[in-house]
């Protein structure tokens, strides 16, 4: 079972930008739907993919679904020279995207998010509105369900 | 490194027919439940949801052996 506390713990702890989209920003927000990993939009300046690197380290990132013994080494090399990852960790699954479906990055995230408490932590969260954006541009058939959960958020908000 | 862009592509945020039929199927007394907690209780909440799924699936595994 993912460690979202372990996970952000290591991200805020280490410094990181990031907003938080997906699931778990769908329970922040009142959805009743169980998630079961954590999905971030990180900036891509060089210092934040340095320390997102840096802050990953420790919980030995490596490419989900990948065969094991691959030299893959999640550092800020690979971070920059790539963009979208779905990583497992000693915490759990947690994908750090550059960009998002729709255009989500990190900038244009920014200011449409808020910050809420979890686990002691501040976290940043996109909001509401944008979430539901994020979930209609991808299109997938899978997310009808949730989009309407989230539309039904904002209805009774 | 890729230059990124700052803005989200426009997207239509228009009701359509195939979420509005969904929506019918929205337990709406489960989010008004959760709208009344706050964040750190929502997680909580689902987090304790998340376990039970995980020991029903141990569960499910152990009895298959």
């Amino acid at each position: 079972m993912t460690d979202f506390q372990r996970l952000l713990e290591a991200l805020t702890r280490g410094g990181v930008e990031f907003v938080i989209i997906g699931g778990f920003a769908a329970t922040a927000h009142g959805s009743a739907h169980v998630t079961v990993d954590l999905d971030v939009v990180y900036g891509r300046s060089a210092d934040n993919v340095a320390r997102l690197a840096e802050a990953l380290r420790p919980l030995s990132p490596y490419l989900r679904g990948a065969p094991p013994g691959l030299p893959f080494l999640f550092d800020a090399d690979t971070i920059g020279r790539g963009l979208n990852f779905t990583l497992t960790t000693t915490a759990g699954d947690l994908d750090v995207l550059g960009e998002a479906t729709g255009g989500g990055t990190f900038e244009a995230l920014l200011p449409r998010s808020i910050v809420r408490q979890v686990f002691g932590l501040d976290c940043r969260f996109v909001d509401l509105e944008t979430l539901i954006q994020l979930k209609r541009a991808a299109g997938r058939p899978k997310d009808m369900e949730r989009i309407a959960e989230l539309e039904a958020l904002k209805d009774e908000g | 490194m890729l230059p990124l862009g700052t803005e989200l592509l426009p997207v239509s945020l228009e009701r359509t027919p195939v979420i509005e039929a969904y929506k019918k199927d929205v337990d709406r007394t489960l989010l008004r439940e959760n709208l009344k907690l706050s964040t750190e209780q929502r997680v909580e909440k689902m987090l304790a949801a998340l376990r039970l799924v995980e020991e029903l699936h141990r569960a499910r595994r152990q009895a298959a052996r």
